[in-house]
């Protein structure tokens, strides 16, 4: 593409360029979406999680026995990160409501900032929530893996891994605490002012 | 030449417990089964066969002898093996690709340990029925084929035709396809090379020596050998034809000097080392192919046994034609082209000329020189003693890691090693030999020597 052909856009209505997608997109879109990413996200980490020690204890279980009912903790570990991410869903679903229908056409009048902040802030909140309880998941996953195995041989090893599993949990935490605060200051009316 | 032609990656940390997670764990099941410090001090105690049945039935044999009417040595290694057996073949319905190849693999090594049997058992005119029972259950095939395999001679016209017509349908057919077609490149045309391919037979005397050989009488002593040498030999696959330095001087070796059309080329234990030189080769692309840790566990665990492999040969080879000058790039073809030795090490064990330069063959690997020099200061124990235990050390860190598949390998390894043990204290009490009865190998013992003296190397 030379510069020669390059066609200037003169109207008020022609695209800016693909960036538009993010800048024009509706605060309702980002919100859904980051709903959608904080439950989807988080669940796929916890089945991840759950797979990796469920195939494990199992088969564990088979000449050890009495391991089953104790690695269940492991179990729901993985399970809390589901918790964390439809916990978080639920959360940001409520700050996005509904139009009320007193808007105006007029995008002048629009509260710009206000709106850019709803739609980004509710998006990356669930967008965060979401990957690091992925990461939480597996390796809670892992743990619980490990933890398995070893009680199957030494019982006396199952309270020490299970910590290890406690702060593998707590990454899914710190995810929901910064997704929480960073929509804390949601200006939730900038939803309603919006229409396109 | 390969019997796996594609083999899928396992699956890192993340992802190896979606398909594998189950049956690794149940491999860790099983081997929390072997048997302990406690269980051996207690079979170590017995006064008879029947003693030991009972306390064997405390622990993960339970009621495995409980049909047994008439108690020996041997039908506690065929129960043992048998209860591996089941094991093996539970673990082998649970998996899934790549793990099922990797299962099978274990099982060629003992494949090709029975083809080798039965081949050889015709030579001495044993019933196929006779033969058929000896074969190792880890590694058996179709009852036809079985059956068909003694009937092909041992010539090289023999083992074509065993190849094209047996062989060729089961899975170590490739191994004996290279091996044919090594052979045949070596000696031209094949007319010559049935004249040369003729059985001599090399019988690098005592599979395995007998520790503190001085405490026993005579009689009892070449028969324990004997017995000895089948418990372990079947079990060793490469390593069977390991001898100690001591034995090394008084090896007994057939060879028909006056007939010179006849090459040590195809004798038995050729032929039965290039075909583990080619499996170890295989193997070794195959748990490089899986990749992840497996990689790392089972590359070393095969370079160990390869280099084993390569040492023993070399050291059995002393006083056998083997050992001519005119012979040494035939040994040096049977070593394989992977192990630490390789390539350097090997190229100087090809040099070897007589015991005395083997020590500095395996300076290319410090380890191994300091284990074959520690040799001379351990009276009562040989080489293969020595390969014993290093064997059980590197298999029982197999069990260190997870998510890979060492730990199967390392499960089958280790629990030879117990049936062997299970055999030695049974001779032993048997024999009334009870001041020789703590000479077997523990695993995950406490009072191991790498764990007493807490450091590496000794």
């Amino acid at each position: 593409m030379s510069s020669a052909t390059e066609m200037v856009c003169v109207s008020p209505l022609c695209n800016l360029g693909w960036t538009e997608v993010l800048m024009f997109m509706s605060p309702y879109g980002w919100g859904q979406y980051g709903v959608a990413f904080a439950l989807g996200l988080s669940i796929v980490g916890a089945a991840w999680g759950i797979w990796t020690t469920g195939s494990t204890l199992v088969g564990a279980s088979i000449k050890a026995p009495r391991i089953k009912s104790k690695n269940l903790v492991s179990i729901i570990f993985c399970e809390a990160t589901a918790i964390y991410g439809v916990i978080l869903a639920i959360i940001l679903l409520n700050k996005v409501s509904a139009p009320s229908g007193t808007y105006t056409f007029d995008p002048a009048t629009w509260d710009w900032a206000n709106m850019y902040h709803a739609g980004y802030a509710t998006f990356f909140s669930g967008v965060s929530v979401g990957m690091t309880n992925i990461a939480s998941g597996v390796a809670v996953g892992i743990a619980g893996s490990s933890c398995a195995l070893a009680d199957a041989q030494d019982g006396s090893l199952f309270v020490k891994i299970l910590i290890v599993e406690i702060f593998a949990s707590a990454l899914g935490i710190f995810g929901i605490i910064v997704g929480e605060i960073s929509t804390l200051k949601l200006d939730t009316t900038s939803f309603n002012e919006f229409i396109f | 030449m390969s019997v796996a032609t594609d083999v899928m990656d396992a699956g890192g940390i993340g992802t190896f417990n979606l398909e594998h997670g189950f049956p690794e764990a149940v491999v860790r099941g099983f081997r929390s089964g072997l048997l302990t410090d406690y269980d051996y001090h207690h079979l170590t105690q017995c006064e008879t066969l029947e003693d030991m049945k009972m306390n064997l039935q405390e622990t993960d044999y339970d009621q495995f002898m409980s049909n047994e009417q008439h108690i020996t040595p041997a039908s506690f290694r065929e129960k043992a093996l048998q209860k591996l057996v089941q094991e093996m073949d539970f673990l082998r319905a649970h998996a899934v690709e790549p793990l099922a190849t990797f299962l099978d693999y274990i099982s060629y090594e003992f494949m090709i340990d029975n083809v080798m049997l039965l081949l050889k058992g015709t030579l001495s005119g044993r019933s196929a029925n006779e033969l058929i029972k000896q074969c190792n259950p880890l590694g058996l095939f179709k009852e036809s084929t079985m059956r068909s395999i003694p009937t092909f001679e041992a010539s090289p016209k023999g083992y074509a035709d065993l190849y094209q017509t047996v062989l060729i349908d089961t899975p170590v057919g490739p191994y004996f396809s290279q091996y044919l077609e090594d052979s045949a490149e070596h000696l031209g045309d094949a007319s010559e090379m049935r004249n040369i391919l003729e059985e001599v037979q090399i019988e690098v005397g005592g599979k395995a020596g007998v520790t503190g050989a001085g405490a026993w009488s005579g009689p009892t002593m070449a028969e324990r050998k004997l017995l000895r040498g089948c418990a372990m030999g079947h079990g060793t696959g490469v390593g069977s034809v390991g001898a100690s330095r001591g034995l090394i001087r008084s090896a007994r070796v057939h060879f028909r000097e006056d007939d010179t059309r006849r090459s040590p080329l195809a004798s038995h234990q050729v032929i039965k080392n290039s075909l583990h030189k080619l499996y170890l080769e295989d193997f070794y692309r195959v748990t490089q192919a899986i990749g992840g840790e497996t990689a790392n566990f089972m590359g070393h665990l095969i370079m160990l046994r390869a280099d084993r492999m390569a040492i023993n040969i070399t050291v059995n080879s002393i006083g056998t034609p083997l050992n001519e000058p005119a012979m040494r790039s035939t040994r040096h073809k049977l070593y394989p082209a992977v192990g630490y030795l390789y390539p350097a090490g090997t190229a100087r064990l090809a040099d070897v000329t007589d015991e005395n330069n083997i020590e500095y063959a395996l300076s290319a690997v410090p380890e191994y020189q300091k284990l074959y020099a520690s040799l001379a200061g351990l009276k009562d124990k040989t080489l293969e003693d020595v390969f014993y235990e290093q064997d059980v050390r590197a298999f029982e860190m197999a069990f260190d890691g997870q998510m890979h598949f060492a730990s199967f390998y390392a499960y089958v390894k280790l629990k030879e090693q117990e049936i062997r043990n299970l055999v030695w204290i049974a001779e032993c009490i048997l024999q009334g030999q009870k001041e020789e009865i703590n000479k077997f190998v523990p695993i995950f013992s406490d009072s191991a020597p790498w764990r007493l003296a807490g450091k590496v190397g000794r």
